[in-house]
């Protein structure tokens, strides 16, 4: 059997255990509705669910250009410049290590409850890995392919364009899955936080009121978006597999960065 | 190297334009690096005639300055003092009109394909399409890679990278073609049969070579004349003619001729480590 065969078996395995146990009473139901009762009570209230998940969907989106457009631009700049890197990598680093959602509070005083707050936060915390793999992409290029160019005569612009930016498109590619998935963690763990509207509102909503299928329910909406993206990410990086399989420094960085412990500390 | 990649020399069809040569003159040229500490001289007072169609080698233990001489024949350093002139014009930025560079690792573009690297060159100068595929076809088929003009770097060997970044040095056509030790990451296989293969197309387009390497064997082998330098500070020790006849062969490495020339190489070496 392919691992691909039997990871999709191990899934199966898992859906069909999620309708199995609850229903047989091994598991009780306030603890984990069966997938069916689930799937009842969202598609019951499938309006509020819709409502919830376009605002959280319009939230991700904001959000997601803020962190990629800030952290490649930012990236691209202490990348390529000895000093601001060595200024700024060391404290953007250590940004990690702080739980960043305790500044969440914060950004509601600042930014209001509403979805202002959570772009901002959501934001932040997608911009640093995408900032961070956007300058690793750039310093790890190598300088032998710069130097060719050069050779050949190429203008410093046509070095960044023909050279520098498809050399680091693998890089920047992890970069933007983890900071995705980040943005997608933070619009949702600040929904459930403080909120008047979102799936991570509903969740909250629904398990101060003991409703355990509407919080699945939602839970189930977060997971397809996340699945959702992780799809969207490889699909492009895929179509740039050329890229993948050419720069080692960068395939290697990309590599270090996504498996640094950039889980996020909330 | 694959021997489905080899071509029959026959098969060969030189560059459409006529073939021409560079005349190189390195005139008392010297380099100082400035470090917080000491001044570094990586080279002291070299000069150095090359005629036009000539295969000149430098040879030299690694810190001697060579690649650096060779930099500054591209273009691609400054010198501290001297000049360094290519068909009487002095070189003082990159100019693929007259010197293309080959290195050492192929460095080649591995998103582009093998025709996508040649043309590169061209494109930067913004030459129709049309006429950079056929330009690149004619450099490909030159180094005997015709057919393989689809494929991307990692689908190809070290050998054919390094045709490919030799293609790429040829495609404009440059009276120089200047090599910073092209084969040293090869195995000796593949080497041994680069040579040959850099010897045929020399041959059939007639540019002026100035290749730099390590190998004395290799110095020998390829060269008309050859340049050895020693370091601290980088300068010129030797500069041997070699009348060995063309086309060169396996057999003569083993000759008398072949050996002197090598024992004198190596005695200037051994005498700078």
């Amino acid at each position: 059997m392919t691992a691909r065969a039997l990871r999709r078996l191990i899934v199966m395995g898992l859906i069909v255990l999620w309708e199995v146990l609850p229903r047989s009473g091994a598991i009780p139901e306030l603890f984990l509705p069966s997938l069916s009762s689930t799937l009842l009570s969202g598609w019951n209230e499938a309006a509020e669910y819709r409502q919830a998940l376009a605002v959280t969907l319009s939230e991700v989106a904001i959000s997601f250009a803020f962190a990629c457009g800030g952290g490649i631009l930012f990236g691209a700049v202490v990348g390529s410049l000895p000093r601001p890197r060595i200024l700024i990598m060391p404290m953007i680093s250590s940004l990690y290590a702080v739980p960043l959602v305790i500044l969440y509070p914060v950004f509601t005083v600042w930014f209001g409850i509403g979805p202002e707050s959570k772009i901002a936060f959501a934001a932040i915390y997608g911009f640093l890995p995408t900032m961070l793999s956007t300058a690793a992409g750039i310093q790890t290029i190598d300088p032998q392919l710069l130097l060719a160019a050069r050779s050949m005569g190429a203008t410093l612009s046509q070095r960044l364009v023909r050279v520098i930016i498809p050399a680091a498109i693998p890089t920047v590619l992890s970069g933007l899955r983890v900071g995705g998935a980040l943005v997608i963690v933070g619009v949702v763990v600040s929904e459930m936080l403080i909120s008047s509207a979102g799936i991570g509102y509903l969740i909250s909503r629904y398990r101060t009121i003991l409703d355990t299928p509407h919080v699945f329910a939602g839970v189930l909406l977060v997971l397809a978006m996340a699945v959702a993206f992780n799809a969207a990410i490889k699909w492009i990086e895929r179509r740039c597999a050329i890229w993948r399989t050419g720069t080692q420094g960068g395939q290697r960085a990309a590599r270090e960065i996504t498996a640094s412990p950039l889980q996020p500390a909330t | 190297m694959g021997g489905n990649a080899m071509q029959p020399l026959a098969n060969i069809t030189p560059l459409k334009s006529v073939p021409r040569a560079g005349a190189i003159e390195v005139r008392s040229v010297g380099q100082v690096f400035k470090t917080s500490t000491q001044d570094v001289v990586a080279l002291s007072e070299v000069s150095l005639e090359v005629k036009p169609g000539r295969f000149v080698v430098i040879v030299g233990p690694s810190g001697c300055g060579k690649s650096t001489l060779l930099m500054m024949m591209a273009g691609l350093r400054q010198q501290t003092s001297g000049t360094v002139t290519i068909n009487g014009a002095p070189i003082l930025k990159p100019d693929p009109d007259r010197v293309g560079v080959v290195f050492q690792e192929a460095s080649l573009f591995p998103w582009l394909t093998a025709e996508e690297n040649v043309e590169f060159p061209l494109a930067l100068r913004g030459v129709a399409k049309s006429e950079r595929r056929a330009k690149a076809q004619d450099a490909l088929r030159l180094v005997g890679l015709d057919g393989f003009g689809k494929r991307h770097p990692h689908e190809l060997s070290g050998g054919m990278k390094q045709r490919v970044s030799i293609a790429r040095g040829l495609v404009q056509d440059p009276p120089v073609l200047l090599m910073d030790e092209p084969f040293a990451a090869l195995d000796e296989q593949t080497r041994m049969t680069m040579g040959d293969e850099l010897l045929r197309i020399w041959a059939a387009t007639g540019k002026t070579v100035v290749f730099v390497t390590h190998s004395l064997t290799e110095a020998v082998y390829l060269a008309d004349e050859v340049v050895v330098m020693s370091p601290r500070p980088g300068r010129m020790v030797d500069h041997l003619q070699v009348p060995l006849a063309r086309p060169r062969t396996y057999e003569m490495l083993s000759g008398d001729a072949f050996g002197r020339l090598r024992d004198r190489i190596w005695r200037h070496i051994k005498k700078s480590a």
